[in-house]
């Protein structure tokens, strides 16, 4: 099993932890299951009725992190009966996979609980959070073989010289999509196109249209500036738009 | 007083290519208005950026109706023993 390892290289708001493999942090998970089910100690960790409660300030989150930080595992437990749900959603929605989506937010989790030291409260504990999340998928996806990223030159609008559209007329085919497709068809084609897109910038379109933050939550969370946000957004966008245009059979452009 | 004469003259005039560089920012209603003005000016006129606005906002509203996966309960428990287990160890080894 593979762990976090790298900070995604455009995060430069709050150091990254040094992320250990597996191997260096012990021994395998197999060994370790064995060893759960034959102790006799009974960690709090999972014992949801300890710790359903929220936290709704700003002096609540800091008690939460300062109890983290002096390795608290009811902490732990608040902050993950809190955010997992929601962290899954956002590793599943850039790897795809559940079980790759699994190991990003146990590794997530983990580091939290080991790291917590690093968390210097510059920004909320959901952002750091989302920012160890989304580095974490990114960080997967890097080593992973199955990139599926295209160019997006030749499905972003182009103009003439005077600044006009250069083929004419723009089709409008915003109503026919759900004629011609099923609910699922259409999730899934637009599944497929958003692994076309370059890892962070999916990264950002999660973030934003699938998550609803805004784009100064964004950029604190992948260590971009507001306006590259913004402009990658668009980017990203233009080209899902001349993607579902050349599906449908229109000029993308 | 040329220079910002110029920088009128353009903003009453957009091109597609303006537009197509300020939807971002005019489906944010982050616009000022004497810009906005200008964008829903030019798209009275141009159907081309109707089609193209109409398909954006579209494909950005499809991309917000995709579902979340919910965490399915198998893997919650899975991240948690892994958790007591680590917890556990590092104590052990403390």
């Amino acid at each position: 099993m593979e762990i976090i390892s790298n900070s995604v290289s455009v995060d430069r708001r709050e150091p990254m932890p040094a992320y250990q493999s597996m191997r260096e942090l012990g021994s395998s998970v197999e060994s370790e299951q064995a060893e759960a089910t034959s102790s006799e100690f009974e960690p709090t960790l999972g014992n949801t009725a300890v710790a359903k409660a929220s936290y709704k300030s700003k002096e609540d989150e800091s008690e939460l992190v300062r109890r983290l930080k002096a390795r608290d595992e009811q902490a732990l437990e608040i902050i993950f009966n809190l955010y997992s749900a929601k962290l899954y959603n956002v590793a599943h929605r850039i790897l795809g996979e559940v079980a790759d989506s699994e190991e990003v937010v146990q590794d997530v989790f983990w580091t939290a609980y080991r790291k917590a030291q690093s968390f210097r409260g510059n920004s909320q504990l959901s952002t750091w959070l989302y920012r160890l999340t989304v580095n974490a998928a990114l960080g997967k996806i890097r080593r992973s073989k199955k990139k599926k990223e295209v160019e997006y030159e030749e499905y972003l609008p182009k103009f003439q010289k005077d600044g006009h559209h250069v083929v004419r007329p723009v089709v409008d085919w915003s109503d026919t999509l759900d004629e011609r497709y099923a609910n699922q068809e259409i999730q899934q084609l637009l599944k497929d196109t958003l692994d076309q897109l370059k890892p962070v910038d999916k990264s950002i379109i999660v973030l934003s249209d699938l998550e609803g933050m805004s784009d100064k939550e964004i950029a604190l969370t992948v260590g971009l500036t507001v306006s590259a946000v913004k402009t990658r957004l668009h980017r990203a966008r233009l080209f899902l738009r001349g993607k579902l245009a050349a599906h449908l059979g229109h000029c993308p452009r | 007083m040329a220079a910002r004469k110029m920088a009128t003259k353009v903003l009453n005039n957009k091109t597609c290519k303006q537009i197509t560089d300020l939807v971002y920012a005019y489906l944010n209603d982050r616009l000022k208005p004497a810009v906005k003005r200008d964008f829903q000016q030019h798209l009275r006129i141009c159907p081309d950026c109707v089609s193209f606005l109409n398909t954006y906002k579209k494909t950005v509203g499809m991309t917000r109706s995709l579902r979340a996966e919910d965490m399915p309960s198998k893997v919650r428990e899975n991240i948690l023993d892994f958790l007591r287990r680590r917890i556990r160890k590092t104590r052990a080894s403390a």
